[in-house]
């Protein structure tokens, strides 16, 4: 029984992909997105863990279920599911919408499906399919801002990909085996690891590694949007858990590197993100900030094998946090622009509230309990870095808050354009939407019942302090009542009062940008001078000539050698396989 | 013994027909297609059956003595049937897309007498049992392919054709002259595996060195290495379908198949590593392939681009065969299936573009996939193939490649793939993003794609199919008769002690 739903839970998005070849189940195909990660979904709840093995396929798979992968699971499916209700709505009438259906349920199927995968090809292939699939969600508006996002996503990916191609390859002859359950248990090299984490940080956002994921985000339909940040990100995650021997050995540099970039990443992120005027770009901004605080338990873990078992729990709970309350700001953008009238966008902001206080980390959220158990995790491992990560998870309080804050103001000022169908009739987004709401609100209540086996003892007992939150929120109003009293908008001002911090940045972006540009031109100039010379000096005729008249030379030369050595007894020849003239 | 005559047979039914298709009046085309497809059939049925037989442990083989230590010898070993069976499921594929290809169009018995005859070259070519029967078999396919090279008989054609003629019988020329030398040092110019050079190697290593050169120089021509390969890209002015056979099959492959049986069963790779002339072989097609790529970055004309790919794809096989591990050299025998099978979906494809749209050049690409969404579905999967993407089959042979690269301690082989990897797709991602994410009217080459006529099934269903083994070559890599299976087991028998 579980074989089968194994099976299902790829299949099933797999098969309606391929149904919208077929003109006349095209409308239907949209219809029945929904359904399509169900199957995952009742895997995630219902099934025991279990594994089978196709030796044929590609070159010998292997597909399961474990403790970890359910959790990944089971919040990548609902995601899933949510998202695809929305589609259904927001994708009626538009001109573009087989294309959009057909990535979304590839994407979903490689989403899904590498979060079952047990060896290193099928999670390959599913992590590709994901990914490129992708494309086609970032570029659906076919406007110059989403062909810009578009080019910049897929060139990350495509380095991405060459990291991981390299990185599993070194690591599975490292492991002898390509399954992962025997990469996690292999004593890498560090050359190996590096690749990995590399290959998986593009996609989880972690600076200097983030370029492509605020513009992404941004220019996606909001349907995708939701995904794209709240599953197809963790879906790094996922390979880095699945994938490092993270517990077994301490990669002390490759931890000193990740924990610095996540602390960067933190504040980095949120003194960026609060300049963006879009909200979804807000938001994705948040996402990269939020995956800072990742990347310091995945640090510590890397630090201290000793620590990671408290670690890991933590970490894939702060992964199912994100991806629940982000899921629902995304959706939730989209239904504010898409309601008309004071009261409704007045109720939407309201119902915002309660993810981005989550995010933010108010007491008693999933974020607040996320973090809480995240410092009580640290203290178990290396003591060196510990006061800065625990100053840096209490101030993060304040970098969240001060990006919801912006996400608000910017959602209030320009939110997000919906099509004139879903304006018309905007019912259909609210289920998914308040759904999204409701799991992230309920969900430290309902962790120990689904994940008994690595839910966690700390989450019961400790307080997180609002102190941080309310901080944030007197320099959010501070803010804008000083924006409003020199008279500029806050646009500007925000500009105005983080542009001393972002200085290096321009720096950076600019240096970025002209290294871009030289490599570019060189791109462009090394082939087309290649062509030139090579048409020029008409290196192929003069090889060919060159090639005869060596001949020629040598074969004159060998005529006395071989003469003189054709005296010698001819050796006898041995020939290994059985020729039947003989 | 008793079926010895199997590869006759089967050389027989690509040969047998020749005289029958030239003879035949251009008008009866519906007997010229039955006589070709009824061949074709035939054929991959006999080759069924003989890789069976050879599976369970027979090698057939006949064979004269034309001057002592000179034989015609045809053999069919495992390597021979890896190459056989490419060639004649993808005659038969070729075959249906040439009929619709050429529909009404003039010289039809002429071209296909000569793409019967190119065929019988290559089944020649792969069962050759020694370098000479080699030598009479690549001779004939650079006589059987000029024709079709110049088949549309434009000035741009016979020009091409004759850049082709150029360098093939040149290095054709080159390969003869070592070809004798070989006969005169070793008294024989058999193909054994583990080779037959051992003890000559031993008592002359410089006669020996420089006679691998000579005749790597001499099939390096048809492989395409750099600097010989300046014929691909031109020969493209060819009709799609002999573009497609060319570069998937025919010419380009002869070469690359010449390499391996000259590194493995004419001097044995244990003998080639200790000349030492694997290294600078396998730089040399390390060049090619990054050179190759390069080139094709800048190429506007779909075909044109695609040969350029051709050139860099190639020379993997050489670089795997040159890697002198076993890893590598299943790498490199699955690639010369597998390149053949994602290059042939997409000539196939370009051909549609061009015989449906009227697009030719990458620019007019813009919104193809809408108005023809089978031929650019298999031309995705091909092109992602390339790329490496699994579980496409060039995903397979790349990791066999990289992994075979570590096994022999040649660890800049791994960045060398990653480079080649990043350069596929900077020239094919962008051609697939033309044709999903851009609408039609956008773009300069919009006048050139504007008209439209529709294309049988003839020409729309053989890349579908070819991509659809493209897809099933890599998804089950690992089941019985896939081509990685069977390079499993040539190579076992290759690096046998």
């Amino acid at each position: 029984m579980s074989d089968i739903m194994l099976y299902a839970a790829i299949a099933v998005p797999l098969a309606l992909a391929g149904a919208a070849i077929l003109p006349a189940a095209r409308a239907l195909v949209l219809r029945l997105a929904v359904i399509a990660p169900l199957p995952a979904l009742a895997l995630a709840l219902v099934a025991p863990p279990s594994a089978l093995s196709e030796p044929w396929l590609i070159m010998g798979t292997v597909i399961g279920l474990d403790s970890v992968s359910r959790i990944f699971l089971a919040f990548s499916a609902i995601l899933w599911a949510a998202a695809a209700a929305t589609a259904r709505r927001w994708m009626r009438g538009d001109g573009h919408a087989t294309g959009f259906i057909t990535c979304f349920l590839l994407a979903m199927t490689g989403n899904i499906g590498l979060i079952l995968a047990q060896d290193a090809f099928s999670f390959y292939a599913l992590f590709a399919l994901m990914s490129f699939a992708s494309f086609g969600l970032v570029v659906h508006a076919r406007s110059d801002k989403a062909y810009r996002a578009g080019r910049l996503y897929i060139g990350f990916v495509v380095a991405g990909e060459l990291a991981l191609f390299a990185g599993l390859l070194l690591a599975s002859r490292e492991a002898g085996s390509p399954l992962l359950a025997d990469l996690r248990m292999a004593e890498l090299s560090g050359l190996s690891v590096a690749l990995l984490i590399g290959g998986f940080a593009v996609k989880l956002g972690i600076m200097p590694l983030h370029f492509w994921l605020p513009p992404a985000h941004g220019a996606a339909p909001v349907p995708a949007s939701a995904v794209l940040s709240g599953a197809m990100i963790k879906a790094g995650l996922f390979g880095m858990l699945s994938s490092l021997p993270l517990g077994l050995h301490a990669y002390p540099d490759h931890a000193t590197v990740m924990l610095a970039a996540g602390l960067v990443t933190i504040f980095a992120a949120a003194l960026i993100g609060v300049r963006e005027e879009s909200p979804k770009a807000v938001l994705g901004f948040s996402s990269v900030s939020q995956m800072g605080i990742i990347a310091l338990g995945l640090g510590a873990g890397l630090m201290a094998p000793a620590a990671w078992t408290v670690l890991l729990p933590v970490v894939v709970f702060l992964a199912a946090h994100h991806a629940l309350a982000k899921g629902a700001l995304f959706l939730g953008a989209g239904m504010f622009g898409a309601v008309t009238g004071l009261r409704a966008r007045i109720l939407v902001m309201l119902a915002l509230i309660l993810p981005a206080a989550a995010l933010a980390g108010l007491t008693a959220t999933s974020g607040a309990l996320g973090k809480e158990a995240l410092k009580s995790a640290l203290e178990t491992g290396s003591a060196d870095w510990l006061p800065w990560l625990i100053a840096a998870l209490t101030l993060s309080g304040v970098a969240t808050t001060l990006l919801m804050a912006r996400f608000a103001h910017t959602l209030w000022k320009q939110a997000p354009g919906a099509p004139e169908m879903v304006r018309a009739q905007p019912d259909g987004l609210v289920v998914p939407f308040l759904g999204l709401v409701a799991l992230s609100a309920i969900l430290p209540a309902t962790w120990p019942l689904i994940v008994p086996e690595i839910a966690f003892a700390v989450i019961a007992d400790k307080t997180a302090d609002p102190l941080p939150i309310l901080v944030g929120i007197v320099i959010a109003l501070a803010a804008i009542i000083r924006a409003h009293a020199l008279g500029i908008g806050v646009q500007a001002f925000i500009q105005g009062i983080t542009a001393p911090f972002l200085a290096l940045r321009s720096h950076i972006d600019a240096a970025s940008r002209r290294r871009a540009r030289s490599l570019r031109r060189a791109a462009h100039r090394i082939p087309a001078m290649l062509s030139q010379r090579a048409e020029s000096l008409r290196l192929g005729q003069t090889a060919i000539a060159a090639l005869i008249l060596a001949v020629i030379a040598v074969g004159m030369l060998e005529m006395r050698n071989v003469g003189a050595g054709s005296a010698a007894p001819m050796p006898e020849l041995g020939i290994d396989m059985p020729q039947p003239w003989d | 013994m008793e079926f010895t005559l199997l590869p006759l047979a089967i050389l027989f039914t690509s040969l047998g027909i020749v005289p029958l298709l030239f003879a035949l009046p251009e008008r009866s085309a519906r007997l010229r297609t039955t006589i070709n497809l009824t061949a074709a059939a035939i054929k991959v049925g006999l080759v069924a059956w003989l890789s069976w037989r050879v599976s369970q442990g027979t090698i057939y083989g006949v064979g004269f003595e034309v001057l002592p230590g000179l034989a015609f010898k045809l053999q069919a070993d495992p390597l021979a049937i890896l190459f056989i069976a490419l060639s004649s499921i993808l005659w038969l594929i070729t075959t249906i897309y040439s009929v619709g290809y050429l529909e009404k169009g003039p010289h039809r018995a002429r071209f296909f007498g000569f793409f019967s005859l190119c065929v019988a070259a290559t089944v020649g070519i792969a069962m050759a049992g020694n370098l000479f029967t080699f030598l009479l078999f690549y001779e004939l396919l650079t006589i059987a392919t000029y024709p079709l090279v110049i088949h549309r008989g434009t000035a741009e054609a016979l020009r091409a054709g004759r850049i082709y003629l150029i360098y093939t019988l040149a290095g054709g020329l080159v390969l003869l002259v070592g070809t004798l030398w070989l006969w005169v040092m070793a008294g024989s110019t058999d193909f054994a595996a583990g080779g037959m050079m051992a003890d000559i190697a031993a008592a002359s290593p410089v006669q020996a060195l420089m006679l691998f050169v000579v005749l790597i120089a001499g099939l390096g021509v048809k492989a395409a290495l750099v600097p010989f390969h300046a014929w691909l890209p031109i020969a493209m002015v060819a009709p799609a379908p002999v573009s497609a056979l060319l570069h998937a099959v025919a010419v380009v492959k002869a070469g690359a198949f010449g390499i391996m049986r000259v590194v493995y069963e004419v001097f044995g790779i244990h003998v080639a590593v200790d000349l030492g002339v694997t290294l600078p072989l396998a730089i040399a097609a390390g060049i090619t392939i990054i050179y190759g790529s390069l080139r094709a970055l800048t190429q506007d004309d779909i075909k044109k681009r695609l040969a350029y790919s051709t050139v860099s794809q190639v020379s993997y096989i050489t670089l795997g065969v040159a890697l002198a591990s076993p890893i590598a050299a299943i790498g490199a025998l699955a690639h010369l299936i597998h390149q053949g099978l994602m290059k042939i979906t997409m000539f196939m494809a370009a051909g549609n573009l061009a015989e449906g749209l009227g697009v030719k050049s990458v620019s007019a690409m813009n919104g193809v996939g809408r108005r023809m969404p089978g031929t650019m579905l298999a031309f995705t999967l091909a092109a992602l193939a390339m790329i490496g993407l699994p579980p496409l089959a060039g995903f397979v042979s790349k990791w066999y490649l990289a992994s075979g690269g570590l096994d022999a301690g040649q660890g800049w082989v791994i960045a060398l793939l990653l480079a080649s990897s990043l350069l596929n797709a900077a020239y094919f991602l962008p051609m697939l993003h033309r044709a999903w994410f851009v609408d039609a009217d956008a773009g300069a080459g919009a006048q050139e794609s504007a008209r439209q006529r529709p294309i049988g099934w003839m020409l729309s269903a053989p890349p579908l199919v070819t991509a659809a083994l493209v897809l099933i070559a890599g998804g089950l890599a690992n089941a019985p008769f896939s081509p990685l299976e069977w390079t499993r087991f040539v190579v076992a028998i290759e690096y046998r002690e």
